[in-house]
């Protein structure tokens, strides 16, 4: 029977109805082409066999564990995630991280903006409060008619906002350890705008703010006119707390530049 | 027709001896030369781009004195171990050193010049980069991040490589009867590298995770095993480390075919279980995001009929949803594979989201079938000739592609 089965093979090939499917062991060229002459386990002694048929299971075990675990990392929660989810979580963070819901399940249907105003301190001593000043219309202005918008425009903003939104409860409670990273992260970015910023004067706003204060505007986007839905047209407001800007929150050129202006 | 009886053949063989077949495959040489290669150059491509266009913003997204501070990262990577150079110092001068020789390897990896040195270097940028500001990132850079660790583990500068063109001199010269040239460079790299490798482990208390340090010494002292071998022992150790290479490349590259498909998987079934993307009107929403739309008036156009929102938005998801199960099938898996690529590319401009779809169209190019990269090598050496006003040179894209003609028909070749 197997006889038969590899003559039938040997005729295929030698008619030519079969291309040939492996690359020819004959040799092609030396290092770096192909299947270099005598390469490969067939081509090793006994003891030297071994060690590659343990590291072909190794490797081919070690592939199987790395894919199983990123799948169920992926995965939505599920009998096996419940009950080793540590396992997972160990093998995982923090180098193979990862995230594919690309816009799923819904994709978000509301423009999000992050507006500052800011305690000024006066020249007399007094204080005065600014407007709102928008933010994320900065990063808007940036990305229009921009084929390579940046991850400084496009991503620092935004995502910061969500952080901070995900590590506080409605009450702008921290409510985990990130909690405190986050408004830490905000405020930065914030005062990193506002360092820029002009005010009617001409001069600087950055080194006269004492406060800030942030709020998120979400504004849902308008239905499709072909679609027969109902939005709600009107803006929705979170308003964050005052905050006492502290030298930590400052940029560092701004901090020495004016260390060395009080000297 | 022929394939189907091949298969049939290949069906009747005993177990025992097909086995034996596939355990040479495997160990024998780096299967998809030419796909590892296009990641190589995707994703190192990708990698220049954004740090070339990051260059104004590069403080702003990692420096010392970002809005994401060196505090803030540290304090974050004290909790999550991830690894990154960047917390070595504080000082801005270390922070241009490591954007600098990010940007170089990059470079470098691209060219393909001492490929396994370099996207060693090359996955230390992008981790140390990547890891300091995680806020910043999105899909792309996660892919990437994950990419520059696999590609550790490759034979991606088999072809289209200055290493693949040393390989060819070196060959021809051999062949030649001449003495074989002595390598300075490739000991010298390999030393500057041990002193770099020597302060990632005295540092290691902040390089996050132990296997990263251990991964680079088991790379840096196989290489020096290597050198070695190839020297005093270049019979069977030789072989031996051959094919452990050989077998890490194979595994690594079945791994980045099954992520690959993990991204499309996950992607298109969690959009499955959403409303939107149920009723056909997922698309119009990224549209009118201000921050996903840099052309107003295109995005305005694309979003303006009903009917094409939901072709697009079905058109997505069943195409992200069947990617995986069309690898059965060589030709459904190429329109697919075309169609996915066209959506990248749509992404790009629409969304304003260019490296993020470079890096996805460097992802899926692990799939391209070998003939059709081989095609297209040939024609950008023809084009680049054309362009040098070269006559064409037949060097060692041609010699090499030989041994690859008659590779197996597998799910990429």
């Amino acid at each position: 029977m197997d006889a038969y089965v590899e003559k039938d093979a040997v005729e295929m090939s030698d008619d030519g109805r079969r291309p040939p499917e492996d690359p020819p062991v004959a040799p092609v060229g030396s290092e770096g082409t192909g299947t270099a002459p005598g390469a490969g386990i067939m081509a090793l002694s006994l003891p030297y066999q071994v060690v590659a048929a343990v590291a072909l299971a190794a490797v081919g075990v070690f592939a199987c564990v790395h894919l199983a675990m990123v799948f169920l990392h992926v995965a939505p929660s599920n009998t096996l995630t419940k009950r080793h989810g540590e396992a997972v979580s160990d093998w995982i963070y923090p180098e193979f991280e990862q995230n594919w819901k690309l816009f799923a399940p819904n994709p978000l249907q509301a423009n999000i903006s992050v507006e500052v105003r800011a305690e000024l301190a006066g020249a007399d001593g007094g204080r005065r409060t600014t407007g709102w000043i928008d933010l994320t219309a900065q990063d808007i202005a940036a990305i229009r008619h921009n084929p390579m918008p940046s991850h400084a425009q496009q991503n620092q903003l935004r995502r910061a906002v969500d952080f901070y939104l995900n590590t506080h409860t409605d009450d702008n409670r921290p409510n985990g350890s990130r909690g405190a990273f986050a408004e830490q992260y905000i405020r930065r970015i914030a005062m990193f705008r506002l360092e820029t910023l002009r005010g009617p004067e001409g001069r600087t706003l950055g080194p006269d703010v004492r406060r800030i204060q942030l709020r998120t505007v979400s504004r849902t986007v308008p239905a499709a006119r072909w679609s027969t839905e109902k939005t709600r047209t009107t803006p929705s407001y979170r308003d964050l707390p005052w905050w006492t800007v502290t030298r930590a929150d400052r940029p560092a050129d701004a901090v020495t530049s004016r260390t060395e202006a009080g000297r | 027709m022929s394939t189907s009886t091949a298969t049939s053949a290949r069906a009747r063989e005993p177990f025992d001896r097909r086995l034996a077949r596939g355990v040479q495959t495997v160990t024998g040489r780096p299967l998809a030369p030419y796909q590892s290669a296009i990641v190589r150059i995707g994703f190192s491509l990708t990698w220049l781009l954004f740090l070339l266009r990051e260059l104004p913003h590069r403080h702003q997204l990692y420096g010392p004195d970002g809005p994401w501070s060196w505090e803030l990262a540290q304090r974050l990577i004290a909790d999550n171990r991830a690894f990154t150079v960047l917390l070595w110092s504080d000082g801005r001068i270390w922070f241009e050193v490591v954007y600098g020789l990010a940007v170089v390897s990059a470079a470098l990896l691209l060219v393909g010049w001492r490929t396994r040195a370099v996207s060693v270097v090359f996955m230390v940028g992008v981790l140390s980069l990547l890891n300091r500001s995680v806020f910043v990132g999105d899909g792309g850079d996660n892919v990437l991040h994950i990419v520059s660790i696999y590609l550790v583990f490759t034979r991606c500068g088999r072809v289209w490589s200055l290493d693949a063109r040393r390989a060819a001199r070196e060959d021809r010269a051999a062949r030649a009867g001449e003495p074989a040239r002595r390598d300075v460079v490739g000991p010298l790299l390999w030393v500057v590298l041990g002193g770099f490798l020597l302060a990632a482990t005295w540092f290691s208390d902040v390089s996050g995770e132990w296997w990263v340090p251990v991964l680079l010494w088991v790379l840096w002292l196989g290489n020096g095993l290597w050198w070695l071998v190839c020297r005093i022992a270049p019979g069977e150790p030789r072989t031996l480390l051959d094919v452990l290479a050989n077998l890490a490349h194979n595994a690594v590259l079945v791994v980045i075919m099954a992520e690959v498909c993990l991204i499309y998987a996950t992607a298109g079934w969690y959009k499955i279980q959403g409303s939107r993307w149920q009723e056909g009107t997922a698309l119009f929403y990224p549209l009118h995001l201000d921050y996903f739309s840099p052309w107003p008036a295109l995005s305005e156009l694309l979003g303006a009929s009903g009917v094409m929102v939901m072709l697009l938005s079905y058109g997505t998801v069943i195409v992200q949803v069947a990617f995986p199960f069309t690898l059965f099938n060589r030709r459904v898996k190429n329109v697919l594979l075309v169609a996915m690529m066209l959506e990248h590319a749509g992404i790009a401009v629409l969304l304003g989201l260019p490296v993020f779809s470079l890096a996805m169209i460097s992802a899926d190019a692990v799939f391209l079938p070998t003939a059709f990269l081989v095609w297209l090598g040939a024609r950008v050496a023809a084009g680049r000739d054309r362009l040098l006003g070269r006559a064409p040179a037949g060097t060692l894209p041609e010699q090499r592609r030989t041994a690859e003609e008659h590779g197996p028909r597998t799910l990429v070749g």
